[in-house]
């Protein structure tokens, strides 16, 4: 086959436009990732050095001091430690459950004909657009009326799923091939079985989206720990962040160190699955169903 | 013949059945912990309840609303709920169509740049604000930047003093942190364009300034309009860079916006009748912003067949 050249000689016109483009998307990368290179530079400096005229940029030696001081915590009561383990386990059961529980419900809004299922995904739907912040009284109240305020209970059970998890999955499952099912069904497997062996293996694509959406969310969530939480003990690292960032003898670096402890896991996702975040903020754009 | 309707009809019982199991425990929760609440909020509306008092809470009718709508604090948030999204939502949709457009010209390095825009997105919203915080400090960062551009060494530009620059940093930080996920977004919808379509605009001899307004920017008019809404209803819920601002000494009168407005009222005022109205006046607000979302992205949908 003949390939046509399109591409002809390029006119000194676009080149100037072409090297524009370059600049720009260049100028703005090293702006956007500046203050995320003073974070890590900062972790490392003195304080008098991250508040220096102009900022150096590159340490000079490495200060450890501020990630022993971000760890102890400027009391030494090593509380930090205690908060991210709180943010591990409520990140982590939240997100279990919220897979789990939107798969279970998208597998049952996808493949089981029942009367009143289009009313019922309508109505996980419309809570889509009742937005936390409006609700988050309500639920205060409701939670503190069960005793579960400053508890991992009242901090996890009301994200235990949610309804863009329900679309996603549903989304996902409704092209699923139902002859598989069907199969399995005539080798005797049960629902449950089928749903925990053959679906959930196999929607592993949109499992690994939502549960990156939803561990993200969480590990982000301040709202919600700022309204329950009551002790030290079972403070979250957003709010540990807070607290830090108040205290007296907290210096800059120190600061910045918490910040890039608390930044790891989500950096260390990031460039392990980076595919999973990307294809995340993607789902707005599809536009199926 | 009629045994095998009978099973076939057993079948579908039993398939029914197994539909409402599974759909059953999401059904539970989003009735205890969406729908009563919501239907709480606005039952607490009506009615003058404070938090920690003994007091049986006093049936008001609709006085905490317009309460509200005379009260100077209450339009203050939402001017400064409205400065702010405005402000935000705007440059969000128009940068992140910008790069899209520029990062998926190249042939070289998209997936850097990519990664490289949408990593401060990686970080939660409190460690943005905090890395925000040092650098708009008067000896921070972003004065010597701007400085360095003007040519004016010394100027403190007053970031987190001054009711405009307050509330031009807390937009800075939204928009740092969201640019490159809605650059994702746009070239998630790019992509999805047909090349053969660009390839004919070429043939045809059509530069890329004009592939891009004729073809592209055409095609991507859902995905820009979801976005626009998106970003919008994402600006009204913005929390917790103003949170940080306020708790570290920023006035909080220009950042005030309704969700920071509900907490203090809520939580440090204990006025729950009067937190639940705000509430259902955000609620409203984001109901009407949603029913647009839907109907524009049913109107708009896209076919190349």
């Amino acid at each position: 086959m003949m390939t046509i050249n399109i591409e002809k000689k390029k006119k000194p016109q676009s080149l100037i436009i072409d090297i524009f483009i370059w600049f720009f998307l260049i100028g703005f990368a090293i702006i956007i990732l500046a203050p995320l290179a003073f974070m890590f530079t900062a972790s490392l400096m003195p304080s008098s050095d991250v508040m220096r005229l102009p900022y150096p940029w590159i340490p000079k030696t490495f200060y450890w001091q501020n990630f022993w001081q971000a760890i102890r915590g400027n009391d030494g009561s090593f509380i930090y430690i205690r908060n991210i383990i709180n943010s591990v386990i409520v990140a982590v059961s939240i997100t279990l459950s919220t897979v789990f529980l939107a798969a279970l419900t998208g597998y049952g809004l996808a493949k089981f004909p029942f009367k009143g299922r289009n009313v019922v995904f309508l109505l996980i739907m419309t809570t889509m657009m009742i937005p936390f912040e409006a609700i988050m009284i309500p639920l205060y109240l409701i939670v503190t009326s069960f005793g579960w305020q400053d508890s991992y209970t009242g901090l996890i059970v009301p994200f235990l799923t949610n309804a863009f998890g329900v679309f996603l999955m549903r989304q996902y499952l409704i092209t699923f091939p139902d002859e598989v099912i069907d199969a399995a069904r005539i080798d005797g497997a049960s629902e449950f079985g089928i749903f925990w062996r053959i679906i959930m293996p196999n929607s592993m694509p949109a499992v690994a989206t939502l549960a990156i959406l939803t561990f993200r969310s969480q590990w982000d969530n301040l709202l919600w720990p700022l309204l329950v939480v009551q002790s030290e003990e079972m403070k979250t690292i957003p709010l540990y962040i807070i607290k830090f960032s108040s205290e007296k003898y907290t210096n800059e670096g120190a600061m910045m160190a918490v910040a890039v402890i608390a930044s790891l896991p989500m950096f260390i996702l990031f460039f392990t699955l980076s595919k999973y975040f990307l294809s995340g903020s993607a789902v707005f754009s599809s536009r199926k169903g | 013949m009629a045994r095998k309707r009978r099973v076939h009809r057993g079948i579908e019982r039993k398939k029914a059945i197994w539909g409402w199991i599974f759909v059953a425990p999401s059904l539970l929760f989003f009735s205890l912990f969406s729908f009563y609440p919501i239907a709480n909020a606005f039952y607490t509306s009506l009615f003058k309840k404070d938090l920690l008092s003994l007091r049986p809470p006093k049936f008001v009718g609709i006085k905490q609303y317009t309460y509200l709508l005379t009260s100077p604090t209450f339009w203050n948030s939402v001017k400064a709920t409205a400065i702010f999204t405005l402000g935000t939502f705007i440059p969000l949709v128009v940068f992140s169509l910008i790069f899209a457009a520029f990062i998926m010209s190249r042939k070289r390095f998209q997936k850097f740049f990519q990664m490289a825009y949408y990593s401060p997105a990686v970080l939660s919203s409190v460690v943005a604000a905090a890395i925000w915080l040092l650098i708009l400090d008067p000896r921070g960062l972003a004065n010597q930047f701007v400085n360095l551009l003007m040519n004016s060494p010394g100027v403190d530009h007053k970031w987190l003093a001054s009711i405009g620059m307050v509330r031009f940093s807390t937009i800075l930080v939204y928009f740092w942190k969201y640019v490159g996920y809605f650059t994702i977004i746009f070239i998630a919808g790019m992509a999805s364009i047909p090349r053969s379509l660009h390839e004919a605009a070429r043939i045809d001899g059509a530069n890329s300034w004009q592939a891009f307004w004729r073809i592209t920017f055409p095609l991507i008019k859902p995905t820009t309009l979801l976005v626009s809404v998106v970003a919008m209803i994402q600006c009204l819920k913005t929390f917790s860079t103003q949170y940080l601002f306020v708790q570290s000494g920023a006035p909080r009168g220009p950042i005030d916006v309704i969700t920071l407005n509900i907490y203090y009222t809520a939580i440090r005022d204990h006025r729950i009748g009067r937190a639940s109205a705000m509430s259902i006046i955000l609620f409203a607000i984001m109901l009407f912003f949603t029913w647009l979302q839907l109907r524009v992205s049913k109107s708009e949908e896209v076919s190349y067949m």
